[in-house]
């Protein structure tokens, strides 16, 4: 390939923001969610599953390349994305054009709620120095804490929801600018079908929280002492 | 030293001048493509039937001379024969080449070129693009041009009026004066001819099933130069068009050509649900009064059937003075598939839905036969001279004209589907003839004195300053509805000379009060006010034109219809007798007793009328008014017979 | 005279580009048939506003009166639509106009869309031939797609699909629905899918599809109804297919 143009950047700098939504954000989230969903079976798989992530070599530069950069470049095209557009649905008020702003009102929503999200869990695990079996019985005893309070149990429905929204509506949207759906048919049956992926996710992520709220169990790390 | 590439300004961007352009710039000219409005939003999208071309894809033996014939007996014989036989010989390349371009013209099973049925013929020969052919034709050739353009050979002038051709001290066209409808700037365009291709004159009529823009005031302007105007007074009458305030919305023939039928109840002021009349109770008048061509006999002769019912009948429908146009017994799907966008318009403007109850519709002004007089030159075999200079020239020299501002192919009558084709056809003929115009012409405009170009120039900036500068009491609007009025209720269907001389002095009496128009906008930034003052005054002068012409012509022809010079044609009469009785005329005086009783007689009339009236008018402008006179019609290739629809 | 056998309009004017803009209402009495357009055509022979002032007659733009040419696109009690089509007995009073929004207004309700013009040059929606000569007959086209083709071939230019665009503004360059269709258009004509590559380049470019944010408000407001989503989704398939072959076959 030769040089590119502004407007291939332009082009190309869309297209993987529409691909980093799915591959690895929209993965991660799915995977999150399903993992922490452990929760509702017991405290023990849950705390085993964070063991294993924990647990995994080069930790940091996953994190890093597979959701930190990935996730970050998302937000800020987003925002750039929502920036350069006018929204209209109060004048036009049709589903479609309210699915339109509410995919960018989420967005926001989710960006906002990530900074909340990490700052009270990764940031502190790391900063205080919480790895490997540490890192269980730490993050575990912040989710009691936070599910302790209404506050907190909001905050979280919120921005899981806006994640699964974001992410189901965003899939759907991926698969037009990608050209996978087409037809105005296919269009409707995909949404469909996105949003009820979209409710599984809400239900995974609602039923953890849940699960949190209702039966708040300390733990201890799996092995102690193991570094 | 480089070749001089030829230059020409085309006046009007809708199918002839598009198509004209983009001749011209195949070979190598540059244009100047003036325009209104962006040219893609031309008259030419109204057009909804199709394009006739005798391709004979059915087997029903159709050819280019049974399109020929008829054509010019659709005409009432009034057209030059070698031209129409041109264009219709021409016209199966042109629908190729269209299609070439990309338009969607309906398919067959096989993916060929569907034709469909239209008035006037007994053979499928219209091809169309759904219920929108003329938009699809301009979109293909405004995408040609837009080519051009791209690539710097067209240069377009869009929110342009043209004002008038610039004469050098020769009388030769050397350039235009343009008006920017937006700054107001008049300035000066030169080119090596001028092409007007500015479309018909609908809107001297007020409401019609014209454009806003269909003013005829290009034409107007070329006759209060000197040209000749031709047959101002054959105008058509769609038999079918939706009542409307703004417009009166035309129905297409393609509703009739894919089975409408026409009636009205048999009882006066019958109000009952259309649906629930029997039919024993409807009088399906075209259909038993022309048992072959039934619902499409062509337009001249639908419209006075409509008109007859209506007003010497009166069985018009709710007492109004209009028809239904029934499509009803047509299945819904099949009126989709065929007809689906024409009868969304009747739903978008009506609110009813046409599939399921009968439309009512009534006549309107449609379609201007004459049009500035234009030349031609045939090649000796009854067809053109497509290299000759003289194509589709005005009389004067290095003004040339396209489309439905030329006179010369429709003659009396405009057959369905043949617009699209005559505008498409000069506007590609006349392409070799100009740019041989351009290599033959001894001094080219850059040789002109620029004083010509600056004089035309201010003497526009004059006029319309002083337009700008009338505070008289007369709203032109009004004025110009007054004048549509006045040419609606003397000068349409049905014409009597008492009633047209009535109109001349409404006309001259307009003409007055004209003089005491106020310009209701001073302002120096996109204001139509002096524009709309300057086409007013050109539309009393086409009015004059129109009417005068019609009071002049005493006889019955194509669209001209007065009923005391009708010559009554007996009912039983064949069309071939008359042909008989020519050749046996050769041979001496033709006995009575020859041809079925009153034959003769009528016969006798129909030459006499022939002799004295199968002529051109041509108006000329001499002191304000309309001079009249006649000129020969080239009948050279068939012999002029009457005309009968049955 | 009765309160219901009055129109009121309003009417949002601008003398000049870049001068302000200002509300005049205009009371008319009311005619069987009537839409916007003979609303404006009667305020021409009697421009007066309802509070007796003798004003400027309105200019806007239109010509066919069909809605074929797509001339007369403006706002009408805030949706965009064609004034011909806008039927007075089916509005609510009073019956508001204003000009499109998103582009360079000229006077009054008449604005200059030359922006869709020049994109349609910028895309090359056109079908190249090798000459207007007679050299027989088109190509074989099956029905069922020429009756698509001519879906996308209704468009008229007139701007609603931009004007209700979230994504479609006076300060980006965004190319919008309507010449993503005609992309589509002469992308499957077979003659014009032989520049097909040329035309998917263009439009992965600055302002091309990328841009779109599949608000799809276009598609309900076309009064064509042609089915934009369903072009912008095809080029979608298109654009990521050429992207392919860019990045692995070139």
């Amino acid at each position: 390939m030769g040089s590119i143009t502004k407007g291939q950047a332009h082009f190309l700098l869309l297209k993987i923001h529409s691909l980093t939504g799915l591959v690895p954000i929209g993965l991660f989230l799915t995977f999150h969610l399903l993992v922490n969903s452990l929760r509702t079976v017991g405290v023990l798989p849950y705390q085993w599953s964070i063991d294993v992530i924990n647990n995994l070599p080069f930790l940091i530069w996953i994190e890093i390349f597979f959701i930190y950069i990935p996730l970050l470049f998302h937000s800020f095209m987003g925002f750039y994305i929502t920036q350069v557009a006018k929204m209209n649905a109060i004048r036009y008020r049709y589903p479609r054009n309210w699915m339109y702003v509410m995919q960018r009102l989420t967005g926001a929503v989710v960006f906002v709620f990530l900074i909340y999200h990490m700052g009270t869990t990764v940031v502190p695990k790391i900063w205080n120095g919480h790895h490997l079996f540490e890192a269980a019985p730490f993050l575990i005893e912040v989710m009691n804490q936070e599910f302790a309070t209404w506050t907190g149990r909001i905050i979280y429905l919120v921005g899981i929801l806006s994640a699964t929204f974001h992410f189901a509506n965003g899939l759907w949207a991926f698969c037009i600018s990608w050209g996978i759906i087409i037809g105005p048919r296919a269009q409707r049956n995909a949404s469909i079908v996105f949003m009820l992926f979209g409710g599984v996710l809400t239900v995974l992520g609602f039923a953890t929280v849940l699960e949190f709220s209702l039966h708040p169990v300390d733990v201890e790390p799996t092995l102690k002492g193991a570094f | 030293m480089p070749k001089r590439k030829p230059q020409f300004i085309v006046i009007g961007g809708g199918l002839a001048g598009l198509a004209a352009t983009m001749k011209l710039c195949e070979d190598k000219a540059r244009v100047t493509l003036v325009s209104y409005q962006p040219v893609k939003r031309s008259h030419s999208v109204c057009a909804q039937g199709g394009i006739n071309a005798a391709i004979d894809t059915k087997g029903e033996g159709d050819s280019p001379e049974t399109h020929f014939y008829d054509t010019v007996k659709g005409g009432d014989f009034l057209a030059h024969q070698p031209l129409v036989r041109d264009m219709c010989h021409q016209a199966p390349a042109i629908v190729h080449l269209m299609d070439r371009l990309g338009v969607a013209f309906n398919r067959t099973p096989e993916g060929h070129l569907e034709f469909r049925r239209f008035g006037g013929t007994l053979f499928s020969r219209t091809a169309f693009a759904g219920a929108t052919t003329g938009q699809q034709l301009l979109y293909a050739l405004d995408e040609q041009v837009r080519r051009y353009e791209h690539d710097g050979q067209v240069q377009k002038l869009e929110w342009h009026e043209y004002l008038s051709a610039i004469l050098d001290s020769q009388g030769v066209c050397r350039g235009a004066v343009l008006h920017d409808l937006h700054t107001g700037e008049i300035f000066s365009a030169k080119g090596d001819a001028v092409i007007l291709a500015t479309g018909g004159p609908a809107q001297v009529y007020g409401k019609t099933t014209g454009s806003t823009v269909c003013n005829g005031v290009a034409t107007t302007a070329a006759y209060l130069q000197g040209a000749k105007y031709a047959n101002g007074e054959f105008i058509q009458v769609h038999p079918t068009a939706i009542p409307g305030q703004d417009k009166l919305r035309l129905m297409s023939e393609s509703a009739r050509g894919e089975g409408g039928r026409i009636w009205v109840p048999r009882k006066k002021n019958d109000d009952r649900d259309p649906l629930t009349i029997p039919e024993s109770e409807r009088y399906y008048f075209l259909e038993e009064n022309h048992p072959r061509f039934g619902n499409l006999v062509p337009r001249d002769v639908a419209s006075r059937e409509i008109h007859d019912v209506v007003y010497n009948k009166e069985l018009g429908v709710e007492g109004q003075p209009m028809v239904y146009l029934d499509l009803t017994h047509q299945s819904e799907e099949f009126l989709e598939h065929r007809l689906g966008g024409i009868l969304d318009i009747y739903a978008k403007f009506t609110g009813d839905n046409p599939k399921k109850v009968p439309m009512k519709i009534f006549p309107a002004v449609h379609y201007s036969m004459g049009g500035i007089w234009t030349d031609y030159e045939s090649n000796g075999s009854g067809l053109i001279d497509h290299q000759s200079p003289r194509n589709q020239m005005t009389s004067i020299q290095g003004l040339y004209a396209a489309g439905e501002c030329d006179y010369q192919f429709h003659g009396a009558n405009r057959l369905g589907a043949n617009s699209l084709l005559s505008c498409i056809y000069t506007g590609l003929m006349m392409g070799p003839g100009l740019i041989q115009y351009s290599r033959n012409l001894n001094s080219h405009f850059e040789d002109v004195p620029s004083s010509v170009f600056d004089q035309a120039r201010d003497q526009w900036q004059g006029r319309m300053q002083s337009f700008k500068q009338m505070k008289g009491p007369e709203n032109p609007y009004v004025l110009h509805q007054e004048l549509g009025d006045i040419l609606l209720a003397n000068v349409l269907i049905v014409r009597e000379n008492s009633k047209l001389e009535k109109a001349l002095t409404q006309i001259s009496d307009l003409e007055i009060r004209f003089k005491n128009v106020q310009c209701l906008d001073t302002t120096h930034w996109s204001n139509p006010a002096p524009s709309m003052i300057q086409q007013l005054f050109c539309q009393i002068q086409l009015a004059k034109i129109i009417t005068q012409g019609a009071l002049v012509r005493n006889e019955f022809r194509g669209a001209h219809y007065k009923p005391e010079y009708d010559l009554n044609q007996p009912k039983d009469f064949d069309p071939h007798e008359y042909v008989e009785y020519i050749e046996k005329k050769q041979y001496g005086e033709v006995l009575e007793s020859e041809f079925p009783s009153g034959h003769t007689a009528y016969m006798k009339r129909y030459e006499e009328c022939n002799e004295q009236w199968l002529k051109t008018t041509i108006a000329k402008h001499n002191n304000n008014q309309p001079e009249i006179s006649f000129e020969e019609v080239n009948t050279s290739l068939v012999q002029p017979r009457p005309r009968k629809y049955d | 005279m009765p309160e219901d056998k009055t129109i009121r309009l309003k009417i949002k004017r601008q003398d000049q580009p870049d001068s302000k803009a200002y509300w005049e209402e205009f009371d008319l009495p009311h005619k069987p048939r009537a839409n916007v357009i003979s609303c404006l055509m009667d305020i021409q022979m009697n421009p007066v506003t309802r509070q007796e002032k003798t004003v400027t007659p309105v200019v806007w733009e239109s010509n066919c009166l069909e809605e074929v040419c797509g001339s007369c696109t403006m706002i009408i009690n805030g949706k965009v639509r064609q004034a011909c089509t806008a039927l007075i007995d089916a509005l609510p009073q009073p019956i508001v106009l204003e000009p499109l929004t998103k582009f360079p207004i000229v006077r009054d309700l008449q604005v200059d869309r030359t922006r869709m013009f020049e994109n349609l040059k910028k895309v090359k929606a056109w079908i190249h031939i090798d000459g207007t000569y007679n050299i027989g007959e088109g190509p074989v086209i099956p029905e069922k797609q020429r009756a698509k083709a001519y879906l996308l071939s209704e468009c008229m230019t007139c701007g609603c699909c931009l004007e209700a665009c979230p994504q479609f503004t006076k300060n980006n360059n965004f190319v919008g629905a309507s010449t993503i269709s005609q992309v589509r258009l002469f992308n499957m004509h077979p003659t014009g899918a032989m520049e097909s590559e040329e035309r998917l380049e263009t439009i992965m470019g600055d302002g091309g599809i990328a841009d779109c944010g599949n608000a799809q408000v276009c598609v309900e407001v076309c009064p064509k109804k042609i089915p934009l989503t369903e072009s912008i989704a095809e080029i979608g398939r298109e654009t990521t297919l050429q992207l392919l072959k860019n990045l692995f076959l070139k």
